[in-house]
């Protein structure tokens, strides 16, 4: 098994078995693992994380103008400069892989905190060895509410989960009806994974207590070779809102459908996945004028906060894409991390988990819409506010919540579009 | 539920299950031909795919247009996989039938990732195509062209394919080989090359049918494994050995997943295929018009 | 010729109890928990593999459907514990009983089918256990079950850190499943079954009972391989419906005996050993590039062992030669 201990070789890790004292002084390298699926039906989502984490790495180790924190400077200035090494691990979605990736990247690749996982049902055994190794986890991506409720210490997750972004959806409703807006009766189209039922299950809670219609429900079997006899039953409700819960395939193959069945929804509030993907309007763009994606990210918040736009050009140069939903949070997962080792001024994980425990991060010195990032008790950030994006003239506008919006959302969306 | 939506329901399925027929009567040919199942099979849909997919971004050719050209290309690339692979497979003295699925299946793998590898493992479209999106409505009733022309090209492929068995000397070849490999050998018939050609035309209609499925389809490495469970049951249920088996297949696995969504959550539609195939062949063990 | 079976089955005792002996001694050597973890993955799938084959090699009933026990057995555990809390070991027992119920139930029509008529029914009965699942609330639909990890506990068969109590009890499994297989050669029901692969009408007419004998070896390949299932779930402390009862769990089950040498009793184990190492190894090393050179080294071996050794590997292994050290004075009896 030489090849496992090649990292020991390289000495950095191997002071840190000396104790954290020496740890402390001497430590060039800190290593932080990613875990993603890098093949498989969602080997997409793993490589385009990859780029995202270069990104925040490359603000990390090297020297830039940007008020984020770590981004001047070399390195982490807490160990004496030291960089950061990210290693990759493939999880293929399955919990068990995950499992014991994460027990490698702990125990031979020696890294001192993870981040991933993209499928939720993955984070759930990844979160469960960290917490047993006692190695802080941030949960970057994964947007299922129960992940943060299982009462672990070292569980974090600075962005939103999926009752905060369900949350602001009926918001919006709420106060679309304020201005006189019809909006009764909803259609929920959700895939039958983790993240749909997840999402379906808030957003029938959401509904039922703020006094909308369900008036269609259908779990639909991911990756189905049609979606014709689903899109068919949406169009006979009819509902004021379709609201989809669909990952990049699905979503393809749910547009293209309803165009050939001629349905051309009122509006569509998308629980983001496929929706945010480029894939996805590459591909169907065309007939998503006025689509509304929940989201995290926003380009907009260029205009206000310049370097937005630049570190979004970093990314564009190493993925060829904009950042996303995912990317964007994957792109804070990493940096939220390097800032708590940072403060710890150690690759201890228990210095770590208390670090991140006081974090307290302005929304200003983040690419995101967020107010700040503070963790509460159970680990989640409760004050990164989600937004919603409105897809028009090919690209993305903030409409909603009103700080952050930055046009009025065009309602219902424009029918022509929907077919042809 | 209205009658509309039943009629739309069924006509959906109808147009989706010629598809279904046309993806899976590649594999009821070959399998005809010498009793080898091609666990392959949506790999080989999937390349087709992209093969469309590339023709048009590079050269701007329409799949309509390209159709020829992929179902050339797999025509090809079929002949070479029995020439490298399945020749060795059948020949093998122990576990015949094991090898034969495992080493399709090892291909299938291979193939997915060798199309991770070149093409990446984003997910693909053909934009703007003449016929992408277009539809056409009948008192309501909604068909859409790509699907439309799918439906066609199935039909015509399925008479081609009968006139090509039963009225040309090749195809007699084939019948023959099929129902005695080593009686064709003495009246000089090359069994290995009538296999090629086998296989060549077996890979060449799915092509045809991944080009018109790349008109309405996503694509990437994976979009084979949605379809080829779908196939294996078409073939079955139509009864191995049978071609129009595997056409009739189609169209009832296309009715009974419409069917199936109108009466149960639709993420349970794949159970009304399975279990109309249980059923099928409980009664008939050879599947509805199997020969074996 | 009587006497020589007889002993090459002693010898094959020996040989398995020398090799269990060896293997419960490796973790007091190898101590990375990766590389544990890889051996009871290893174990794990020997056994399921060791169990499959009783079903699909010796009786020759190929199944690409033993998912569904698989998964049974991991739900029937999973569910009793979190909902009742009814102790791991007993779920164990009754996920493997549920199991080779329902194998047996499923049998009756089924051993009608022929070829790749069973193959299929095998596949979409498993593809239907999983939809249901997937659809099933209460037993958590796709969210899945977690099991709570408390600390170390026999009792409860839940070790949170330690690999080792897993790797003793997968051991324990590989050796009953290898037992079972050993034991089973050579009684009636061995006989029964090869004479059923081989030629299942001449069998019928020679007085065996063939739709009995495949009966027997659907439950007892169902009910092992719902123990397998069963730890598995007590393993990863997290299951649903996706990571217990999907298709590649049935394929996985296949893969070491073919490659190994399907109907053999040393055929499972022997692909296990290779296969397993092989695929955790090229993913944790090569798959963290996002370009599929995992599938592809993995699925080449695939195809280049099944057309180089249709027979499996096994036969590259000369088991007399090697059993021969133990017992040097058999070696004229086998000539």
């Amino acid at each position: 098994m030489n090849i496992t201990r090649r990292n020991v070789l390289l000495g950095a890790t191997a002071a840190a078995a000396l104790g954290p004292i020496a740890a402390r002084a001497q430590t060039s390298e800190v290593v932080i693992g990613v875990i993603y699926p890098f093949s498989g039906a969602s080997a997409q989502m793993g490589v385009d994380a990859q780029k995202s984490f270069e990104t925040a790495l490359d603000i990390i180790n090297k020297n830039h103008d940007f008020d984020l924190p770590l981004a001047k400077g070399e390195g982490l200035p807490g160990l004496g400069g030291a960089k950061i090494r990210l290693v990759f691990a493939d999880h293929q979605a399955d919990p068990q892989k995950g499992r014991a990736e994460t027990e490698r990247l702990i125990t031979q690749e020696k890294v001192c905190a993870v981040i991933g996982t993209y499928q939720s049902a993955v984070a759930v055994t990844v979160s469960q060895i960290c917490e047993r190794y006692q190695v802080p986890f941030i949960s970057a991506d994964n947007s299922s509410p129960s992940l943060h409720k299982r009462g672990l210490k070292f569980y974090f997750r600075a962005a939103p989960h999926d009752e905060m972004f369900s949350a602001a959806m009926f918001n919006f409703f709420d106060a679309m009806k304020k201005k006189g807006t019809k909006i009764d009766t909803l259609a929920l189209f959700h895939e039958d994974t983790i993240f749909g039922t997840d999402s379906a299950n808030t957003q029938l809670k959401l509904a039922s207590e703020r006094g909308y219609k369900v008036i269609s429900d259908i779990k639909y079997r991911s990756n189905s070779p049609s979606l014709s006899a689903e899109v068919q039953q949406l169009k006979t409700a009819n509902a004021d809102v379709l609201m989809p819960s669909s990952y990049t395939t699905d979503g393809i193959l749910l547009v293209k459908t309803m165009a050939e069945l001629g349905y051309k929804p009122n509006a569509i509030v998308a629980q983001n996945a496929g929706f945010s993907e480029k894939a996805l309007y590459d591909a169907v763009g065309d007939k998503l004028e006025g689509v509304i994606s929940r989201g995290s990210f926003s380009l907009d918040l260029a205009a206000k906060r310049p370097m937005v736009g630049k570190i979004n050009a970093m990314f564009k140069e190493k993925s060829g894409k904009d950042f996303n939903d995912l990317t964007s949070r994957q792109f804070m997962g990493l940096l939220v991390m390097a800032d708590a080792i940072n403060r710890a001024k150690s690759t201890d994980g228990e210095k770590i988990r208390e670090a991140l425990v006081a974090t307290d991060i302005p929304g200003e010195q983040t690419i995101m819409p967020w107010k700040r990032v503070k963790f509460d008790e159970l680990g989640q950030n409760n004050d990164a506010d989600p937004v919603l994006l409105q897809y028009i003239g090919g690209k993305f506008v903030t409409i909603f919540p009103p700080q952050a919006a930055i046009a009025e959302a065009v309602w219902p969306m424009k029918k022509n579009a929907a077919l042809q | 539920m209205t009658a509309e939506t039943i009629i739309q329901s069924l006509a959906s399925g109808l147009l989706m299950g010629l598809l279904y027929g046309l993806i899976a009567v590649g594999l009821a040919l070959i399998f005809g031909l010498m009793d080898v199942v091609n666990f392959a099979h949506g790999e080989f849909l999937m390349i087709a795919m992209y093969a469309t997919f590339f023709l048009f971004v590079f050269f701007a050719i329409d799949p309509l247009l390209s159709a020829p050209l992929v179902a050339a290309a797999l025509f090809v690339f079929g002949a070479v996989v029995y020439l490298l692979i399945v020749r060795f497979a059948v020949r093998a003295k122990a576990n015949a039938g094991m090898v034969q699925i495992f080493s399709t299946f090892g291909l299938a793998i291979v193939m997915r990732g060798l199309a991770q590898y070149f093409f990446t493992p984003d997910y693909r479209s053909v934009t703007h195509s003449w016929l992408g999106g277009k539809t056409v409505s009948i008192a309501g009733i909604y068909l859409p062209v790509p699907q439309l022309v799918g439906a066609l090209v199935a039909i015509a492929a399925f008479g081609a394919l009968y006139l090509f068995i039963n009225r040309t000397d090749f195809g007699r070849a084939l019948e023959a080989t099929r129902e005695d490999a080593g009686a064709v050998a003495l009246v000089g018939i090359d069994k290995n090359k009538v296999f090629a050609l086998g296989w060549g035309i077996g890979a060449a209609l799915v092509g045809l049918a991944g080009a018109v499925m790349a008109i309405f389809f996503y694509i990437y490495p994976d979009v084979g494994a949605s379809f080829a469970l779908i196939a294996y049951v078409t073939v079955a249920l139509g009864g191995f050995g049978s071609v129009f088996g595997a056409f009739a297949g189609g169209i009832i696995v296309g009715l009974v997943e419409a069917t199936t969504a109108m009466l149960l959550p639709p993420s349970l539609k794949a159970v009304g295929i399975y279990a109309v195939y249980l059923l099928v062949v409980f009664v008939r063990p050879r599947g509805l018009f199997g020969s074996m | 010729m009587d006497t020589a079976f007889a002993e090459r089955r002693r010898r094959d005792l020996i040989v398995a109890c020398v090799l269990a002996a060896i293997a419960a001694t490796v973790p007091l050597f190898v101590k990375d928990v990766y590389v544990q973890n890889i051996m009871v993955l290893t174990l794990m799938w020997g056994a399921l593999s060791q169990s499959w084959n009783i079903l699909s090699g010796y009786c020759g009933q190929i199944s690409l459907g033993h998912a569904l026990y698989f998964g049974l057995g991991a739900y029937t555990t999973a569910l009793l514990f979190t909902k009742f809390g009814v102790l791991p070991w007993f779920g164990m027992l009754g996920g493997g009983v549920i199991s080779a119920l329902i194998a047996m139930a499923l049998g009756y029509p089924c051993f009608r089918l022929r070829g790749h008529y069973f193959v299929i029914a095998t596949i979409v009965i498993a593809e239907i256990g999983l939809l249901l699942f997937h659809n099933w609330d209460w037993a958590g639909a796709a969210m899945g079950i977690e099991i709570p990890a408390r600390g170390d506990s026999w009792l409860k068969f839940q070790f949170p850190r330690s690999k080792l109590p897993y790797f003793y009890f997968a051991l324990a499994l590989a050796c009953v499943a290898w037992f079972v297989t050993w034991w089973l050669e050579d009684s009636k029901w061995g006989y029964w079954w090869r004479a059923v692969k081989d030629n299942p009408e001449a069998a019928e007419s020679l007085g065996v009972d063939v739709f009995n004998s495949k009966m027997g070896a659907a439950a007892v390949s169902a009910f092992l391989v719902a123990i397998g299932g069963s730890f598995y779930a007590q393993f990863v402390y997290f299951i649903d419906p996706e990571s217990v009862m999907g298709f590649q769990f049935s394929l996985l089950m296949a893969l070491p005996a073919v490659l190994g040498g399907i109907g053999t009793l040393w055929g499972p184990m022997l692909g296990a050993v290779i296969l397993i190492p092989l695929t955790e190894l090229t993913r944790s090393y090569v798959g963290g590039s996002g370009r599929g050179v995992d599938l592809i080294v993995y699925g080449g071996l695939i195809i280049a062992i099944s057309l180089a050794r249709p027979q499996g590997l096994i036969g590259l292994f000369s088991f007399k030669g090697l059993a021969g050290l133990f017992a040097p004075k058999r070696k004229e009896a086998v000539r």
